[in-house]
C-alpha cells in the first residue's frame, strides 16, 4: 500500500523577526483528501507559518513547499493553491464581483468563475454592493470566494471562522469538509480547538512556535496516557498502596483518589482484592480542550 | 505579464479614484485655457503652444500612482495581490506599466480636451490658432511626460509605503523641493524628475530662457532613468520585504 501523498511540507521551518523566535525548526506535513487543523493559541507562529508557506515572509531557515516546490514556483499559483489570511481586505470602494475579476483576471480564470464562487459562498445577492458596506462574515465570505477562484487542489485557511456567526461557522466546517471529500487538502488554522474540533481528520498542535503534537485528534489530544479513574474509598491509604503495587499512578485529594491508567473496572477489582470498601467510582473524560490546553500550555 | 497588466487595469477602472482624477484634472485644464484664451489678447504661436501645456495630469498622475501602490498597504491588498503574483517584480513591472498607460489615456482626454476649446475660442476671437503638425507635436509631449510621471508615482509608492507621506512627498519634490534646486543651481535643477525634465519634454520656457532646459530627446532619456532607478530601489525593497 502507497503512503498518503503529502501535498505540503513544512521542513525544519525557523523565522526569526529581529530577536524573536517566532517559529522554531518546524516540521510537518499535510495529505490530499484531508482536512488538517492547525492549531495553537494565539501568537503560536501559526499565522507565521501558514505565510512562509505562501511565499509572503521568507524563512530564516528550513523550507515550507506544495508537492517540494515553493509557492512561487507554482505555474498558476491561485489554481494549485486557494489561500484566507487572517487579515484578509479588500479595497473598500470596489465590489465583491469587481474585486473577484481583478483576481480571475490576475490568475487567468475564466470569468464566469466569479459567479460561480459567489453562488458557492452564498453573497451572490451583495455581488454589486461595495464591500465596504459588507459585515465581517460578508468579507470573510467573499475571501473565501477568493480562495476558491481558482479551483485549486490546497486550501489554506488561517482563522477561518472570525466574524462568522453560528450559522456560517457551520457552513464553514461543510465546506472544508466538501473540499477534503472532493481530494484537496485542507489545512485550516485556528486559535479555537473546539471550531475545528468536529471538522478536522488531522491535528497540528503549536505553541511558542514549537511542534507540539501531530497525528489524528484522537493521537494526538485524545489521551495517550491511557484512562484515568475518580475513587472515593474507606481507606485510601491501603488502596493508594496497592495500586501504586500494580503499577498505577495515583494522585490523592483528601479521600479521593485519582488512578492514573486504570479503568473503574479495574480499581474496583484492586478495591475488592484489599477488601477496601468503594463509596464513589467512575471513569474521569480527558476533555478534548484539557487535552489542548495541556499541550499548548495555556492550561497552567 | 499581460494578465497581471489586464489584472491592474482593471484594479483602475472599478474604483472611483481614477474617474475622479480625470474630472479634476480636466476641470483644472480647462479653467485655465478657457479663461487665458477669453481674457488674453494677441496671442503668438509660441504662447498658443504653451497654453496647451497646461495638462494637469502631470500633477495627477504621480498622485494616483502613489495611490495605486501606496494604497495596496493602506487598504491591507498587498498580501492578496502578491498571492496572486509572486514575482513581485513582475507585479511591480505590470503595475508601473499600467499607471503609464493610465497617464496617456488621462493626458489623451485632457490635452485634446483643452486643445479643441482653446482651439475654438481662439478661433472665435480671430486670435492666432496653430496647425494640427504643431498640436500633435505638443500632444505626444504631453503623453510622454504623464506616463513616465505615472511610472514614477508607482515607483514611489512602492518606497513609501505610508500612503499619504507618500503623496507629500511627491508635492513637495514637485512644489517646493525642485523648484528650489532649480532657482539655486539650474543646471541641476533641469535633471529633476517633475519638474526640469518634464519642462525639458514639454519644450517649456526655460529657467531663465530656453537654453537652460534639456532637449526633449535626452530629458525623455533622463526622466526614463529616474523612473528605471526608482523603480529599481522599489523593486528591491519589494522582494526584500516580508509582508507579516
Amino acid at each position: 500500500m502507497m503512503a498518503p501523498m503529502a501535498v505540503v511540507e513544512i521542513k525544519e521551518l525557523h523565522k526569526r523577526f529581529g530577536s524573536v523566535n517566532a517559529v522554531k525548526g518546524l516540521s510537518f506535513e499535510v495529505e490530499a483528501g484531508r482536512v488538517t487543523g492547525f492549531l495553537g493559541p494565539n501568537g503560536a507562529g501559526k499565522s507565521t507559518t501558514l505565510r512562509a508557506l505562501l511565499g509572503l515572509v521568507r524563512p530564516s531557515e528550513g523550507t515550507a513547499t506544495f508537492a517540494g516546490r515553493l509557492y512561487h514556483e507554482l505555474e498558476r499559483p491561485s489554481a494549485e493553491v486557494g489561500a484566507v489570511l487572517e487579515d484578509a481586505s479588500f479595497h473598500p470602494g470596489r465590489t465583491a464581483r469587481n474585486h473577484l475579476r481583478v483576481l480571475a483576471a490576475a490568475g487567468e480564470h475564466p470569468e464566469g468563475r466569479v459567479d460561480e464562487v459567489l453562488s458557492t459562498v452564498g453573497i451572490a445577492d451583495a455581488a454589486d454592493r461595495r464591500v465596504k458596506g459588507y459585515s465581517m462574515g460578508m468579507r470573510q465570505r467573499l475571501a473565501i470566494a477568493a480562495a476558491l477562484l481558482g479551483d485549486p487542489e490546497v486550501l489554506i485557511l488561517d482563522e477561518p471562522t472570525n466574524g462568522l456567526d453560528p450559522p456560517g461557522i457551520s457552513w464553514m466546517r461543510s465546506l472544508v469538509r466538501h473540499q477534503a471529500a472532493n481530494g484537496r487538502a485542507v489545512l485550516v488554522s485556528s486559535h479555537l480547538l473546539a471550531e475545528v474540533a468536529q471538522s478536522v481528520d488531522d491535528v497540528v498542535v503549536i505553541s511558542s512556535g514549537e511542534l507540539r503534537g501531530q497525528g489524528t485528534l484522537e493521537q494526538v489530544l485524545g489521551g495517550d496516557d491511557g484512562p484515568a479513574t475518580e475513587v472515593r474509598v474507606q481507606d485510601p491509604d491501603r488502596l493508594a498502596s496497592a495500586l501504586e503495587g500494580r503499577g498505577h499512578g495515583v494522585e490523592r485529594t483528601g479521600d479521593d483518589l485519582l488512578v492514573l491508567g486504570a479503568t473503574p473496572e479495574q480499581v474496583g477489582a484492586i478495591a475488592a482484592e484489599e477488601s477496601v470498601v468503594v463509596l464513589g467510582l467512575k471513569p474521569r473524560a480527558r476533555s478534548l480542550e484539557a487535552a489542548f490546553l495541556a499541550l499548548t500550555g495555556d492550561g497552567a | 505579464m499581460s494578465a497581471l497588466l489586464r489584472a491592474e487595469l482593471l484594479k483602475l477602472r472599478t474604483t472611483r479614484t481614477f474617474v475622479a482624477l480625470v474630472a479634476a484634472a480636466l476641470a483644472l485644464s480647462l479653467l485655465v485655457v478657457v479663461l487665458t484664451t477669453l481674457i488674453d489678447d494677441g496671442f503668438e504661436k509660441e504662447e498658443v503652444r504653451m497654453l496647451f501645456t497646461a495638462d494637469f495630469s502631470s500633477i495627477f498622475i504621480p498622485l494616483l500612482g502613489v495611490i495605486g501602490m501606496a494604497g495596496e498597504w493602506r487598504h491591507r491588498t498587498i498580501t492578496g495581490t502578491v498571492l496572486a503574483a509572486p514575482d513581485r517584480l513582475r507585479l511591480l513591472s505590470a503595475k508601473t506599466l499600467s499607471y503609464a498607460l493610465a497617464g496617456v489615456v488621462l493626458s489623451i482626454i485632457v490635452t485634446v480636451t483643452i486643445m479643441a476649446v482653446g482651439t475654438i475660442i481662439l478661433s472665435a476671437r480671430g486670435e492666432t490658432t496653430i496647425g494640427i503638425g504643431d498640436l500633435a507635436d505638443q500632444l505626444w509631449r504631453n503623453l510622454v511626460v504623464s506616463a513616465l510621471l505615472g511610472a514614477l508615482g508607482v515607483c514611489i509608492g512602492g518606497l513609501v509605503r505610508n500612503q499619504v507621506a507618500a503623496m507629500v512627498g511627491v508635492l513637495v519634490l514637485s512644489f517646493v523641493l525642485e523648484p528650489a534646486i532649480i532657482g539655486l543651481a539650474p543646471d541641476v535643477g533641469r535633471f529633476g524628475p517633475t519638474s526640469g525634465a518634464p519642462n525639458g519634454i514639454l519644450g517649456g520656457e526655460g529657467f531663465d530662457g530656453n537654453d537652460e532646459l534639456l532637449a526633449p530627446g535626452i530629458a525623455v532619456v533622463v526622466m526614463s532613468a529616474w523612473v528605471g532607478a526608482f523603480f529599481a530601489a522599489a523593486g528591491a525593497l519589494l522582494q526584500r520585504r516580508d509582508l507579516a
